[in-house]
């Protein structure tokens, strides 16, 4: 439906064609613009999506809870095996690179969050996250685009998504720049590029369509990318990030913040094998060690400037409470969520648990949600973007929070 | 077929449009030359070829030397427990044929069909067991029955021992504990959840979670023989749960085997909700991103009234005028496979590996044979407009016509002559291409910035030209 992109799209044109987009571009004036948005409001939030429903359960084991061990059979992860966090929750040893931010107070987790409307498809599951309006197929704008539309600017790096495709989040009216690599992003085309580059954007800039859009888009975001000599520098603070797709994201969107381009919310897509249905032990373990390490060189990589970033961590849903016939998990319920950086308020795991007895579980099988999902991403709003959340869920009055970040 | 009958009586110009249409909607698009063919054939034509393939001895003649195309599943392993190198060149091998296929077929609507049902039910190359077992569950469960009747597909993927262990079939088994009460065996949801919302019935048909756990039990016991060996589809009656089941309607009674799964397949093949959702993925794929909903009407009856016959449902959305005024809309925007094999055709490349193409492919977003979940890849154009793809769009577009693209050869040159055009002069270019690829439909805008080209330079009229025109707006939408 290329309606709905109409209005605000205009206003990034209107924004950008002279600045970037037309022939005369200066680059001088795009990046006092970035600067301007550096100055304003230099508070960026991260949002690491995991596909697939990753298991809270494994994420932060509740190793006190007298039904754990039991329901969990042989994919039970002992004491001895885990990292301590408070003597009832444990962190899976694949995240103890977070062992330190946690007991710095930088790192909160946030268990039994999740969606009460459950669906155990992934792909409403995921839908219903992004658009915050779970049971509701029909808003088309996803919660993170509604966010970004409530900052002032419309500046093409405001938003990025580090996805392979743009990512549900962030469909709507506000520009974002979706990229797997902001390395060279560049036209290639050896030995006439200048008259490829203009003869491309004068076709694209007389194109309406979406499709003219996105070339626009494109092209701005070349401008940006192109005269952003920090987009290229080695991370800081002698961190170092794992050889995985996580590591590789969280790398740039380091970049991006260090380089001041304005950005304010920031996806990153990640699409590992947490749909642990069989060979759970082995699966999180890869996947985890890579999260809890890109995480961990994140924190390490922009040192300081982590005071103005909040990352959450989260998923679309949780596993059931009980082992399968594979050593493995079906889909559940409520999952765990991480909130790292320097405003949070960490070193706890927050939400109320509902423990694991039988009757305590959701349809007798899933860990039952006690956090609606759309007030952990309200809070996140308010409390880090200054944004208010009061219309971002429609159908949806958000409470108070968790009071996590602030 | 009525499709004469909205052509209107005037529409003397319109016959390449329509036909650069047929051939982006029902093929991958245009090579050099052939909109002139549609037209001097009849669409009529071209649609009923399409849907009724001939034998393609060229494209044979084009896949003869990739040997390990029939490998069956147990040859596959044999030789990888040999030496397990092997399967790399067998992946290549298998990716390569994806690409020349769709590149070169004659039967282009087949080919179109492979890719999109694979997606439907999809399984992901990078998942264990199914990197040896993917080459015939394309082959033997997809190709042979996508023109064919979707109770015959359905059953095929549920049988095949790619699909059995990418959703963990295989795996799920009659609950047991042993002595002390520990869970020795149980039921993997995966399957009977994945069946109903991704393969038939769709989310939103109105199931339970009890449904989806029955309808689990229902595939217990279907099995794979031996992962490292045979790879064969086996029915271990012991791992079978016999107790009675009960699926969104279907009451399967206890006492039941194997055939408790060919009942519920019977079932949710031949159920209202399947014929609606089927239609509907059709029409988004060949259609719009949101299909009218009186052409779903006539899908749905189509499938219904033919017992799920797929070449009639086709049939039935080629002869609605919704499939025929989607041609003078804006376009439906390319995924990157689409975008990619378009680009190969209307360059007349040759392809012979796939290289070049399938790093293109990955690099548009859609890594050919691995998308994880199994969703698979979205059919709404919209969702692949996003600048990253389009960036890696427009210089695939400047590799290929640059013949740079390995394992793709290109002569710019030539095309543009098999164009009728001069390959030294910006202004013929664009014209020649305008006509011979894009059926008239280049906007002023880029017809303008190809004429613009510089003379002289190092790099040729007829690759800047070429390259232009696949990197254009136009390109993006079929």
């Amino acid at each position: 439906m290329s309606e709905r992109w109409d209005v605000s799209r205009r206003v990034f044109l209107k924004g950008m064609s002279l600045a970037a987009v037309g022939v005369g571009f200066s680059p001088s004036s795009l990046m006092v613009r970035a600067a301007e948005g550096a100055e304003a409001g230099a508070r960026v939030f991260v949002h690491v999506f995991l596909r697939g429903g990753a298991d809270g359960l494994a994420v932060c084991p509740p190793v006190g809870d007298p039904d754990y061990a039991s329901l969990r059979g042989s994919i039970a992860l002992a004491r001895n095996a885990v990292v301590d966090l408070d003597g009832f929750f444990a962190l899976h040893p694949g995240l103890a690179p977070l062992k330190p931010v946690f007991a710095d107070g930088r790192l909160a987790l946030v268990h039994a969050v999740g969606n009460y409307g459950l669906s155990r498809s992934h792909f409403d599951a995921q839908d219903f996250m992004e658009t915050g309006t779970p049971g509701n197929k029909t808003v088309s704008t996803g919660w993170l685009d509604r966010t970004i539309a409530a900052i002032p600017g419309s500046d093409v790096t405001q938003a990025v998504s580090f996805s392979a495709q743009l990512t549900r989040s962030f469909l709507g009216p506000e520009p974002v720049l979706v990229a797997q690599t902001l390395a060279n992003f560049d036209l290639r085309a050896r030995n006439w590029r200048p008259e490829a580059d203009a003869l491309l954007r004068a076709m694209y800039q007389a194109d309406a369509s979406e499709v003219g859009r996105n070339g626009q888009e494109t092209f701005a975001a070349m401008d940006v990318l192109l005269r952003t000599p920090a987009l290229s520098a080695p991370a800081q603070n002698g961190a170092a990030y794992p050889n995985a797709s996580v590591g590789s994201s969280l790398r740039q969107a380091a970049q991006v913040i260090r380089a001041g381009l304005g950005a304010r919310c920031i996806f990153v897509n990640v699409g590992g094998a947490f749909d642990t249905h069989s060979g759970q032990l082995a699966a999180n373990q890869l996947e985890f060690a890579r999260l809890g390490e890109a995480l961990a060189a994140f924190d390490q990589d922009l040192g300081p400037l982590m005071d103005d970033v909040v990352v959450l961590v989260s998923t679309e849903f949780g596993r059931a409470a009980y082992v399968n016939g594979s050593a493995g998990t079906d889909h559940g319920s409520a999952h765990c969520a991480l909130v790292m950086g320097g405003r949070v308020r960490g070193g706890r795991v927050y939400g109320r648990w509902p423990g694991l007895a039988k009757s305590q579980l959701y349809q007798e099988r899933d860990l039952a949600v006690t956090t609606d999902f759309r007030d952990l991403f309200a809070e996140m709003a308010r409390a880090q973007l200054g944004v208010d959340p009061a219309a971002l869920f429609p159908g949806y009055t958000p409470g108070p929070g968790l009071g996590i970040v602030g | 077929m009525q499709m004469t009958a909205i052509r209107p009586a005037t529409a003397v110009d319109i016959g390449p449009r329509l036909a650069r249409y047929a051939l982006s909607r029902l093929g991958f698009g245009p090579r050099p030359g052939q909109i002139r063919q549609v037209l001097a054939q009849g669409l009529q034509r071209y649609v009923e070829e399409q849907l009724d393939p001939a034998p393609d001895p060229d494209l044979e003649t084009r896949l003869r030397g990739l040997r390990t195309l029939d490998y069956p599943i147990a040859q596959v392993l044999a030789l990888n427990n040999a030496d397990d190198r092997a399967i790399g060149p067998i992946v290549d091998e298998f990716v390569a044929a994806k690409l020349i296929r769709a590149a070169h077929a004659r039967n282009q609507l087949q080919e179109v069909l492979v890719d999109f049902w694979f997606n439907h039910f999809n399984v992901n190359i990078g998942d264990g067991f199914v990197r040896y077992s993917v080459m015939s569950y394309e082959r033997d469960a997809i190709r042979p029955h996508v023109l064919g009747r979707f109770r015959d597909l359905l059953g095929a993927t549920a049988t095949h021992p790619a699909m059995l262990y990418y959703l963990d079939n295989y795996l799920s088994a009659a609950t047991r504990y042993d002595a002390s009460g520990r869970l020795i065996q149980g039921i993997n949801e995966n399957y009977g959840r994945e069946l109903m919302e991704l393969h038939t019935v769709g989310v939103d048909a109105g199931y339970t979670q009890e449904h989806v756990f029955d309808s689990a039990r229902c595939f217990t016991g279907w099995g794979i023989d031996n992962l490292r060996t045979s790879g064969a589809f086996v029915y271990r009656p012991a791992q079978h749960d016999t107790g009675a089941k009960s699926v969104f309607g279907l009451n399967v009674p206890a006492g039941g085997g194997r055939d408790d799964g060919e009942k519920l397949l019977d079932y949710l093949a031949a159920h209202p909700s399947t014929a609606r959702f089927i239609s509907k993925k059709l029409a988004e794929r060949f259609v719009a991103d949101v299909p009218p909903s009186t052409l779903l009407d006539k899908m749905a009856a189509a499938f219904q009234g033919s017992g799920g016959d797929l070449r009639e449902v086709l049939r039935r959305m080629i002869d609605s005028p919704e499939f025929w005024a989607g041609a003078f809309g804006p376009g439906k925007p390319r995924t990157g496979f689409e975008l990619t094999v378009a680009a190969l055709r209307a360059a007349d490349a040759q392809v012979t590996s796939s290289r070049g193409a399938a790093a293109a492919v990955s690099a548009m977003g859609m890594p050919l044979y691995q998308c994880i979940p199994p969703t698979g890849y979205s059919n709404r154009g919209d969702d692949w407009l996003d600048p990253s793809s389009q960036l890696n769009r427009m210089n695939f577009a400047l590799d290929l016509s640059a013949n740079a693209v390995a394992g793709a050869a290109v002569d710019a040159r030539a095309t543009v002559r098999s164009a009728s055009g001069n390959p030294d002069d910006a202004r013929s270019v664009a014209a020649a291409l305008d006509a011979d690829l894009f059926g008239t439909s280049l906007s002023a805008a880029t017809l303008g910035a190809i004429s613009r080209l510089a003379a002289g330079g190092p790099v040729s009229i007829a690759t800047r030209g070429l390259g232009l025109c696949l990197a254009s707006p136009e390109m993006q939408t079929r």
